[in-house]
């Protein structure tokens, strides 16, 4: 599909600089959410350019992680949940209930909030995702544990104790757990749902440090409550606001001169 | 600032504590002196005989073998029976089931059975074992056994499952694992010290239990394995013993009790301590 149609009309007149270079990774759609009865995403269009960062910001309660969680289909999980609308992907709708949920879930990965390390040794929490969809030699696993670790800039510290627990380490350090083990799967999109929140600034910015290296390799999407960490980390970033989409558009654009006056009342802290 | 107000919480706080501790006392002080009866009584008849000799007639010299064996080999039938049962039906409910309407009806069903007196149990499976083979039998004593168990599995298994964060669940769904396996490497792991917690207390609880095994078991005044036939256990020789006018089985029926208890508690430390280590590596 063309970039002009998913781009929302509001920033249809300032087109990101070089467009040609752009690749939509997903393609979002008209897309609507449902809570059982009440709509929580309204017609939300949208594209996911490939190895760009995307970050999703508005007040508390405007859909943001919703979206996000449809990325992957972890509403899923849940009863009464549903979406309409079309999220394309690799040539496929991925709202569309025939969708494989776990092949899917390892092609578009997600960091939580929370660090969520399995209970089970660090190596175990790596080399167990892997072992789900690659029969590795011993070697071949080690490596890829060793690599994955290495691309969260955790090695150095757990190198000496691959065998403790994950949860014993802190919390940072659970948090690159947790993105070792989803880089680990190869995906690729990588889903970041308010990733620094439950952490200190040290840890969040070698995070953050993280998120951008890895967008050589991944696509990646990041829901942020902290206006300054999406004007750091993303690319383009998209204004939500009571489950509609207001604006998106390059992140310096978006921060310096948005084009509605919401987005400028919160971004300028004047309400969220 | 009105020093009354602040006065009177004082006092209230000061008397409520009191109450507390008065409260825990009592029943420390109950625990301790059963336990030290249990003991003063139970130690003094405990020899190598009770573990070698069977029951005896009144007034000559035995042990608790047959009691022992038979007990043994009906709660590690029960346990074998209970516990899968009770660990699928407490999965279903919380991994599976949790939002549908039969896990409710199934949790308030449990909730009854598993307060529900147990010599309906031994009630119970009297007229649908016990009737039909025609005669008591070890295995229906386990199988009654059983019974007790499942409730309790169920709940602990269900309890400890609903523990179990849902970031855990959905971070295992974000690699693609499949419900199956988290549920297996993921769930069960993160709830395994309670699981185990619930499989020794109903452990604890088959133990002692009397009432489900008098219709059932019965019992057996000689050393018998046999699961087909009437089978000794320790809490329905206590009961009978202790019942007794003899001296010398009161005295073994002390002895029995002991041993149970000490058993249990055996048991518990065991699992706390495999538990605990589990936990700190």
């Amino acid at each position: 599909m063309s970039i002009a149609t998913a781009i929302p009309t509001a920033v249809a007149g300032h087109p990101p600089v070089d467009p040609s270079s752009l690749r939509d990774k997903v393609a979002i759609r008209n897309l609507e959410f449902y809570y059982g009865q009440s709509k929580a995403l309204k017609g939300i269009t949208l594209p996911l350019y490939e190895n760009k960062v995307t970050a999703f910001i508005g007040p508390s309660g405007c859909g943001k992680s919703t979206l996000l969680r449809v990325l992957n289909r972890m509403y899923d999980l849940y009863p009464n949940q549903h979406a309409e609308g079309q999220v394309q992907f690799d040539g496929m709708n991925l709202v569309d209930p025939g969708v494989d949920l776990n092949l899917l879930r390892a092609r578009i990965g997600m960091v939580f909030q929370k660090p969520t390390p399995f209970p089970m040794s660090i190596y175990e929490n790596i080399a167990f995702g892997i072992r789900l969809y690659e029969k590795l030699s011993k070697r071949d696993l080690d490596q890829r544990v060793e690599q994955s670790l290495r691309r969260a800039a955790l090695w150095d510290e757990v190198k000496d104790k691959l065998n403790a627990n994950g949860l014993s380490l802190s919390g940072g350090q659970q948090q690159r757990l947790c993105i070792a083990r989803t880089v680990a799967v190869r995906p690729e999109v990588i889903l970041f749902d308010e990733p620094c929140s439950a952490l200190d600034p040290i840890s969040t910015a070698k995070i953050e440090e993280l998120i951008d290296e890895l967008k050589e390799d991944y696509t990646i999407v990041i829901v942020t409550h902290n206006m300054q960490q999406a004007a750091r980390v993303s690319d383009y970033t998209a204004f939500m606001y009571l489950g509609e989409l207001i604006e998106f558009g390059p992140t310096d654009k978006i921060f310096t001169s948005p084009t509605d006056r919401r987005t400028q009342d919160y971004i300028t802290g004047r309400f969220g | 600032m009105d020093a009354s107000i602040y006065n009177t919480r004082r006092r209230r706080n000061v008397i409520a504590t009191a109450a507390s501790y008065g409260a825990t006392g009592i029943g420390l002080a109950g625990l301790a002196m059963i336990l030290g009866v249990l003991f003063w009584e139970g130690f003094s008849g405990l020899s190598l005989s009770v573990f070698t000799e069977m029951t005896p007639p009144p007034g000559s010299a035995g042990g608790l073998l047959n009691a022992i064996v038979g007990s043994i080999l009906m709660t590690v039938i029960a346990i074998v029976i209970g516990t899968p049962i009770g660990m699928l039906a407490g999965t279903y409910m919380a991994e599976y089931g949790r939002h549908e309407k039969i896990s409710s009806v199934v949790r308030f069903i449990n909730d009854i059975l598993l307060s529900a007196p147990s010599i309906v149990v031994g009630l119970f499976i009297y007229e649908v074992m016990v009737v039909p083979m025609g005669h008591f039998s070890g295995i229906a004593g386990a199988v009654a056994l059983s019974v007790i168990v499942i409730p309790v599995v169920v709940r602990t298994t269900e309890d400890m499952l609903m523990l179990v964060p849902n970031t855990l669940r959905e971070a295992a769904a974000s690699i693609g694992l499949p419900r199956s396996l988290m549920i297996r490497h993921i769930a069960y792991r993160a709830a395994r010290s309670g699981i185990i917690t619930g499989i020794l207390l109903a452990v604890a609880r088959i133990s002692g239990e009397t009432a489900p095994l008098l219709f059932t078991a019965l019992n057996n005044q000689f050393y018998s394995h046999n699961l087909n036939a009437p089978m000794s256990s320790l809490p329905v020789v206590i009961f009978q013993f202790a019942l007794s006018p003899y001296e010398d089985w009161q005295k073994l029926a002390w002895t029995g009790a002991l041993i149970i208890t000490i058993s249990v508690l055996a048991l518990s430390i065991i699992a706390r301590a495999l538990t605990g280590t589990r936990k700190a590596s």
